[in-house]
């Protein structure tokens, strides 16, 4: 069903679900933006901003340091409590949303499951704010996404003016949605419109048909030596990545607790083995993986791009690398020379 | 209940029951772990297939991926062969009987044992890398499994006799020919009555035959390299060559991301390939 929140309502019905969930909502905090616990400072929201907050939020399941374990002395394990709360995020863009159930598949997976990413996503209901202004940066539409893109979401909110319209797509929203009035005929018809033009507004970034045979065929090509000059090696486009999900183990012996870290491939540790060998030695192999890993490996592993188009790498970079810039050279390199 | 057990991330509490050095230099030692619930010995031994590896685990030290080198048949304990390298593995040489530690496994793909049946098996082994291979050998022949196969030959070679691993299972084996052993090191000893000179020199003289057999291939990344080519001049077919790879890895199931060759995880993929497959991967090894 479909229903009405009028902006005038928000902190009442952010109120109204905090009793029931732990509610996150976009807020400024310092100089950024971040996923915070809404404490009723409506002023802190920042719904209205077109592109998404600097700091990601795949952290609410999958924080940037999270214990793993304590331990005691004799060598007893315990495992921390999982996270079964009811949690609820408000306001979440599409890309943000649908990077969830692209991590689904590497912490859900067949194999080994995750406890404490499964635990936090059973418990969290998700309502995403399309964008019905998608900004410079953004590519969703070029990478099999869209700034009303459903996926994940259990509510998907449409900005109509005075108010937004809040389509519920599953039971979980449906549920949330209980005590809002419904959307007139009139308000639906006004959603398609906006997301209509939304969409059709975003011109596409490059092309991904054929670009993972031309990455494939590239791997050894002089084009990953030049594409990388400029990189500082920070890491920052991986950190605040919605689809990087790479951690590292560490114990914390001053607290007798194991601990992982978000981790990066861009920085030289994160493969070097105990020998001193690495396969990736330089800026140009990490450089390579980053964007292998994105556009070639996790097609060959579910089928789709690693990438939801959020921008953040591009917005963010110190030195001004442009993903999309780098995937338009890279589909136009030579196909023929196929690696052994 | 202190440990919930339902995290991957856990290890299964072990306390150390032997350690010994294997190499004259002192530089790798095998210890051996016995579990601390003995249950979880059972589980961890039906789950297991030689090739696999775990993450022995020192709380407030760290985890360090290491081959398994045992076979259940031997008793209620897996061993081990560590390389001290860093932090963890340099704990792990100096524990002493009774402490505590644990492993998470048992971990990776394993060699494909029923794929192999009815075939000759040539394992090539080098240095330290030797440990997954030992652990296969001592599965196939401990057990019934050794009528399901054909010829099993082990090349094996070292930098001298005094780095050799398992000395005495080596001198069982050269005694009873209940495999055929060809065992090399790289320069002569006097009184040494096997092979001198390089594993690729070793397996070049030895020259086995590629019908209806697999060559399985262990040790330093230079051993590999010059072991390949002479497999391929004896006939061996890339589907019929595997080797185990080592990455710098964390989880070790597939989810911290750093151990990848393209699209494969080397904790969950591998660490066996065959060299068939290598061949479908990026060359980043």
């Amino acid at each position: 069903m479909n229903y009405i929140l009028s902006r005038n309502d928000i902190p009442k019905v952010l109120e109204m679900w905090s009793k029931t969930h732990q509610v996150f909502a976009p807020q400024k905090y310092s100089n950024f933006s971040a996923f915070l616990p809404y404490e009723g400072k409506a002023e802190q929201l920042c719904l209205e901003y077109p592109h998404n907050t600097r700091y990601p939020p795949k952290a609410l399941f999958l924080p940037q340091s999270e214990e793993l374990l304590s331990y005691t002395k004799d060598g007893q394990a315990s495992e921390p409590a999982l996270d079964a709360k009811p949690k609820l995020i408000f306001g979440i863009h599409a890309c943000d949303t649908r990077a969830m159930t692209l991590l689904d598949t590497v912490f859900d997976a067949k194999d080994y499951q995750d406890p404490f990413w499964k635990a936090r996503r059973e418990s969290t209901a998700i309502i995403t704010l399309g964008c019905d202004e998608p900004c410079s940066t953004c590519f969703c539409t070029t990478v099999e996404g869209g700034p009303f893109n459903r996926q994940g979401a259990d509510i998907i909110m449409t900005d109509i003016g005075e108010s937004f319209h809040l389509e519920a797509l599953t039971p979980k929203g449906e549920n949330l949605c209980k005590d809002l009035p419904y959307a007139s005929a009139a308000e639906d018809r006004k959603v398609s419109n906006v997301q209509e033009k939304a969409t059709s507004d975003m011109p596409k970034a490059f092309d991904t048909e054929g670009l993972k045979t031309a990455l494939d065929a590239n791997f050894d090509s002089s084009y990953w030596e030049e594409v990388q000059r400029s990189c500082l090696g920070c890491g920052v486009c991986t950190f605040l990545c919605p689809t990087c999900f790479c951690f590292d183990i560490a114990d914390e012996a001053a607290r007798s607790k194991r601990y992982r870290n978000w981790d990066t491939c861009m920085f030289s540790v994160y493969s070097r083995e105990a020998s001193g060998h690495n396969p990736r030695p330089s800026r140009k192999e990490r450089t390579r993986q980053r964007l292998m890993h994105k556009y070639s490996y996790w097609v060959d592993q579910i089928g789709k791009i690693g990438c939801t188009g959020c921008g953040r790498c591009v917005r963010y970079c110190p030195v001004g690398l442009d993903i999309r810039a780098m995937l338009r050279e890279a589909g136009k390199l030579p196909v023929e020379v196929i690696h052994a | 209940m202190p440990n919930q057990q339902v995290s991957p991330y856990t290890p299964i509490p072990m306390h150390l029951l032997r350690s010994y050095p294997e190499s004259v230099d002192g530089a790798l030692r095998s210890i051996e772990l016995s579990f601390d619930n003995p249950a979880d010995c059972r589980t961890f031994y039906e789950a297991y297939d030689p090739g696999q590896f775990c993450q022995i685990s020192i709380f407030g030290k760290g985890e360090s991926a290491i081959g398994v080198a045992s076979a259940a048949w031997e008793g209620d304990f897996v061993r081990f062969t560590v390389q001290r390298m860093g932090v963890v593995t340099t704990a792990l040489h100096q524990m002493q009987v009774g402490d505590a530690l644990g492993i998470r496994g048992p971990l990776g793909n394993g060699f494909p044992l029923n794929e192999w049946k009815g075939k000759d098996l040539i394992f090539i082994g080098g240095g330290s890398a030797f440990s997954t291979l030992y652990a296969t050998v001592l599965h196939i022949t401990g057990s019934s499994l050794k009528k399901e196969f054909g010829r099993i030959s082990v090349i094996y070679g070292t930098r001298s006799s005094g780095h050799a691993l398992y000395k005495e299972s080596l001198k069982r084996w050269h005694e009873n020919h209940e495999i055929d052993l060809f065992q090399t090191i790289d320069n002569p000893e006097p009184n040494w009555p096997y092979m001198v000179g390089f594993v690729p020199d070793a397996v070049r003289a030895v020259k086995p035959s590629p019908n209806n057999a697999v060559a399985i291939v262990c040790g330093p990344p230079i051993m590999t390299k010059f072991t390949l080519p002479i497999l391929e001049d004896l006939g061996f077919k890339p589907e019929a060559v595997y080797t185990s790879l080592e990455k710098r890895m964390k989880c070790g199931i597939g989810k911290c991301g750093r151990c990848n060759i393209g699209p494969k995880y080397v904790c969950k993929d591998g660490p066996v390939f065959s060299l068939a497959e290598l061949h479908t991967l990026p060359n980043e090894l």
